[in-house]
């Protein structure tokens, strides 16, 4: 059966301060369907980068990036936008909820990319806030909620419009120990329970140690080893 | 659909800026509606005249008066109806600041030639029968308290009493004019009062006539009878110009000035303003919303979408503070015209105003939403989320 | 006393570059058009009272306020020119004395529209007693008791027949204009003539006012009682810079006052903005108010720290504003003074006071817009300020 997602010769660089940096280099990657993956490597070696390119939120240099049969390096920037809203949800260290909106309004706000009626929204809403175990902190502001409850928050945005794949970009660097557990806790129970595919940049070693595979790599941009946890 | 309680939500978030940029906003509209309203007040004497008069004054001078001759003369070109003398008066009540306007007329033609001006308290008669009544706006009546049956003590500045006393007319009735080109700050009395006492010597001052009022005859050629007119007085002693009564008021207006011109200026000046102002409000909000726009960018919401709320944004604030500036102009038009008085009748805001306030309000809001709205559509997500913002 | 260094303020003030521009150039358009009017006052004021001479007394009919008012019968003008005491007499010509007629006439401007211009009849004395104040710049003077007439410098471009060589048709009788001359005030807005010669153009057989040059150490006060009270021909007597300076005062308030009320409306919203604009800058400067406190600032140090940047921003936005002001400097302009209502010609004057009375408006500006601000900052406590937000 194919890879979910097959990357093959993917380029990326950066110029910085007239300088060019070859982050990914010429890489070749198979993601399975249902896998949890844990991304990590030395600073620089473009885990957030290939985290970045496999969200669609950034395009390669060169190479493909077929995600289910789709190549999305090829799509132009209105389809991937549409793209993302159907197949991605996205979960940042920063969290990144709107300030200014309640945690239901956050987790609500994919769903106005869909067609669904207003009622509707509220309710699958009020379904993934319970699921992560806040459905009595809807209406609170992001800046009423604890750093845990806040990531909470964002992963039940993550999954309300039920993509295929989630992406965490160091989802626990900013948390205490107590609620990271909480969080992987939840991104084991997307991967296992509804069979979300998953990948985790981290540099913390005990949550890369919650997936089930974790993808090294190293300075350069190149493919180091693949360890298998589970 | 795209997540426009956003807008709402990003506008209030910030109290203070909000209300402070609305409030700015408002004063600026309000001030572009005031001015626009002086305006219409001195063009709506031009519009409002009636087709059918003309005044026939000295070529010469505003301040050249014509030969009493000069009105059966006129009265007698075909195509004229009737002819009134008029004379500005120039005096003053009680302080030469308290201003308002006294014409000596023939009043027997007062009302044929000027239907406009209506009794609303007295009796026509009343007025005609008494050589020393007169009719007063409704305006100056009731600021200065002046009711029918009073009487009212003018020192004449352009015609003194001999003796130093005032002139002392009886209040015979008041009036309201129903068009624009008749003010309710006027006080009408008989020519003949003026004449009497110049050629008695009770008073002193220019003789002969300020301008003649002309109505035309139904049917009559206006050209015609301009020209007519014109003719009869070539040779002198006192040439004159027959005007219509449109132009006779757009000569006092155009020698106020350039007043559009200075109008237009400040009106400039004003609109600079609070474009400065709504766009600073707006980079301002648009910079802070940086990481917000990422993370809508990153959900899917296309670049348009996006940009389109920035736009709205800067709509809804336009929108709010131009809509209180509208609303304070439209208040306060009563107010205002009652300050302006009998020194600068006319005020009115009128809806065409308010429309064009409106279409300003919308300018404003479109210049100073379009340039965050276009950043963020151009905007990178990733750039967008490495921001704290 | 540890005062923030200014430094800080400077480099925040570049660093937010765009929102510092747009304050600084919301605060520069409010002072500028307060300039621009100010300007205009100014120009118009001093075309009048800098020009007007100590040494000249204008006698006018009593009870007048303008020249144009004032008339004196042929024989009573005689009568005051013959009787006045203290007239200069010099040895080898007659007394310094001349009665003049003033008559706002009714001229076609070039381009389009009218607008009234004083003509001035005067008699030899007045040439006489003004001396070199009347600068022959083109052909040459009038000769009595021809139909001669010379304009004024500032007339040539703006009224039509104004040009040396023209023909003004006064009433029925051509006048040839035979040469313009210059004056430092505001004679160069008019158009002179022989005094009988326009007289009987105009049919206006009378006097306006008389002027003298009085012989040194005579008494004006005296003199002006006793005139107050002459028997014969009783007068109001001032030096002809006291009568220019009178003539200004309407129009020089109503500038002044229209000046004031565009300043503060737009002022307040320039104010608004400059909240605005320190409230985003404290906003995003919070963290390092925090720095600042810890290391030991006093909160009045942040309050001195935070005015001290919003009277930076008004200075620059009152340079600014002057600096756009300027260009009008020396610009032609007229206006219809309406106390004579002539129109006058003169410059804008940007003179140094208006600048002064500019830039301590847009400082006040930004202390007024920098308060609430400053007063927020330094009512942060450092575990609040370095909390990241």
């Amino acid at each position: 059966m194919a890879a979910l997602i097959q990357l093959r010769g993917l380029v990326k660089g950066y110029t910085r301060g007239g300088e060019t940096l070859r982050v990914l280099d010429k890489l070749d990657l198979d993601l399975e369907a249902g896998g949890f993956y844990a991304l990590m490597g030395p600073s620089g070696s473009g885990k957030t980068t290939l985290l970045n390119l496999v969200g669609g939120l950034d395009r390669p240099d060169g190479g493909s990036i077929v995600v289910d049969g789709e190549d999305i390096a090829a799509m132009s920037g209105p389809e991937l936008a549409e793209w993302r809203a159907e197949k991605v949800g996205f979960v940042f260290q920063g969290f990144n909820l709107i300030p200014v909106l309640t945690a239901q309004e956050n987790v609500e706000l994919p769903l106005l990319l869909t067609r669904l009626s207003r009622a509707q929204r509220k309710e699958h809403a009020k379904s993934a806030l319970e699921l992560v175990g806040l459905g009595d902190r809807r209406s609170h502001r992001p800046s009423q909620l604890s750093g845990g409850q806040e990531q909470r928050v964002a992963i039940a945005r993550a999954l309300v419009s039920d993509p295929m794949l989630v992406l965490a970009d160091e989802p626990t660097g900013d948390l205490d120990r107590k609620s990271a557990d909480d969080v992987l806790a939840l991104l084991r129970l997307l991967n296992e329970k509804y069979g979300k595919t998953i990948l985790m940049v981290t540099h913390d070693h005990a949550a890369a140690q919650q997936a089930r595979t974790i993808v090294h790599l190293d300075k350069g941009g190149r493919l180091g080893r693949i360890e298998v946890v589970r | 659909m795209p997540p426009l309680h956003l807008v709402w939500r990003n506008l209030t978030k910030r109290k203070a800026r909000f209300l402070l940029t609305a409030g700015s906003l408002a004063i600026a509209i309000f001030l572009l509606c005031l001015l626009r309203s002086l305006v219409v007040a001195l063009d709506a004497g031009v519009k409002a005249a009636a087709a059918d008069r003309l005044i026939v004054q000295s070529k010469v001078s505003l301040f050249v008066y014509l030969p009493q001759s000069y009105g059966p003369k006129i009265a007698s070109v075909e195509g004229v109806e009737r002819v009134m003398r008029w004379n500005w008066f120039g005096g003053y009540y009680q302080d030469p600041s308290n201003f308002f306007a006294q014409f000596a007329c023939d009043q027997d033609e007062l009302q044929a030639i000027y239907p406009e001006i209506q009794l609303v308290d007295g009796e026509w008669d009343d007025f005609l029968r008494d050589r020393k009544a007169c009719i007063v706006g409704e305006a100056t009546a009731s600021k200065y308290g002046f009711k029918v049956g009073d009487s009212v003590p003018i020192i004449g500045a352009l015609f003194p009493k001999t003796d130093g006393t005032t002139w002392d007319f009886r209040v015979a009735g008041i009036y309201k004019s129903i068009k624009k080109n008749v003010d309710d700050a006027t006080l009408f009395f008989h020519y003949k009062y003026l004449e009497n006492a110049l050629d008695s010597g009770e008073g002193s001052g220019p003789a002969g006539v300020g301008i003649f009022v002309v109505k035309m005859a139904p049917g009559s050629d206006r050209t015609e009878v301009m020209s007519r007119i014109d003719a009869l007085f070539e040779q002198g002693p006192q040439v004159v110009q027959t005007t219509t009564e449109a132009e006779f008021q757009a000569q006092f207006v155009s020698m106020i000035g350039n007043v559009p011109l200075f109008v237009s200026s400040i009106g400039g000046g004003v609109m600079v303003a609070i474009l400065l102002a709504a766009l600073n409000t707006m980079l301002m909000a648009a910079r802070e919303q940086t990481r917000d726009i990422g993370v809508l960018k990153a959900l899917g919401f296309g670049d348009g979408v996006v940009a389109g709320v920035l736009l709205w944004q800067s709509l809804a604030l336009c929108a709010c503070g131009g809509g209180a500036g509208i609303l304070l102009a439209a208040a306060t038009e009563d107010p205002v015209a009652k300050m302006l008085g009998t020194v600068f009748p006319g005020y009115e805001v009128t809806s065409a105003t308010l429309w064009a306030a409106a279409g300003a309000t919308l300018f404003v809001g479109l210049v100073a939403g379009v340039g965050p709205a276009l950043r963020a559509r151009g905007l990178s997500v990733i750039d967008a989320l490495r921001r704290t913002g | 006393m540890a005062f923030v260094p200014f430094s800080y303020n400077l480099r925040s003030l570049v660093v937010r570059r765009t929102a510092t521009l747009l304050t600084v150039l919301g605060i520069g358009a409010t002072v500028a058009v307060l300039a621009g009017v100010l300007a205009l006052q100014q120009g118009f004021a001093t075309l009048f009272v800098e020009n007007g001479r100590d040494d000249v007394v204008v006698f006018l009919r009593q009870g007048s306020t303008n020249e144009g008012d004032s008339v004196f019968s042929l024989e009573r003008a005689q009568i005051l020119m013959k009787t006045l005491p203290d007239i200069e007499r010099p040895v080898d010509g007659p007394p310094l004395v001349s009665a003049e007629m003033y008559l706002a006439v009714r001229r076609e401007k070039v381009g389009g529209g009218e607008t009234n211009v004083p003509i001035r009849g005067v008699q030899q004395g007045t040439f006489r007693i003004l001396g070199d104040d009347i600068r022959l710049l083109e052909g040459r003077a009038f000769a009595p008791g021809v139909d001669e007439v010379v304009v004024g410098s500032k007339l040539a471009d703006r009224i039509a027949d104004c040009r040396v060589g023209d023909t003004l048709v006064l009433n029925t009788t051509p006048f040839k204009v035979v040469g313009m001359f210059d004056h430092s005030g505001p004679f160069k807005s008019e158009i002179w003539g022989d005094r009988d010669r326009l007289a009987e153009a105009l049919e206006r057989p009378v006097f306006n006012r008389v002027i003298a040059k009085l012989k040194d150490g005579a008494d004006l006060a005296d003199l002006k009682e006793r005139m107050e009270s002459d028997p014969q021909v009783p007068c109001k007597v001032m030096t002809e810079r006291e009568y220019l300076g009178s003539q200004t005062t309407a129009f020089s308030f109503v500038l002044r006052v229209l000046g004031a009320f565009l300043a503060a409306i737009m002022g307040v919203a320039a104010v608004f903005t400059a909240t605005n604009t320190m409230l985003a800058a404290l906003a995003a400067r919070t963290n390092e108010i925090g720095i600042l406190l810890s290391l030991g600032f006093k909160p009045w140090a942040i309050f001195a720290s935070f005015l001290f940047e919003s009277l930076v921003l008004g200075l620059l936005g009152g340079v600014v504003g002057c600096l756009m002001a300027l260009p009008l400097n020396g610009v032609d302009t007229g206006a219809m003074n309406f106390q004579t209502f002539t129109e006058v010609a003169f410059a804008f004057r940007v003179t140094p006071e208006v600048m002064v009375v500019a830039v301590s408006f847009s400082l006040l500006l930004g202390l007024l817009g920098g308060a609430l601000p400053a007063a927020r900052a330094a009512s942060l406590r450092p575990t609040q300020a370095l909390r990241r937000d």
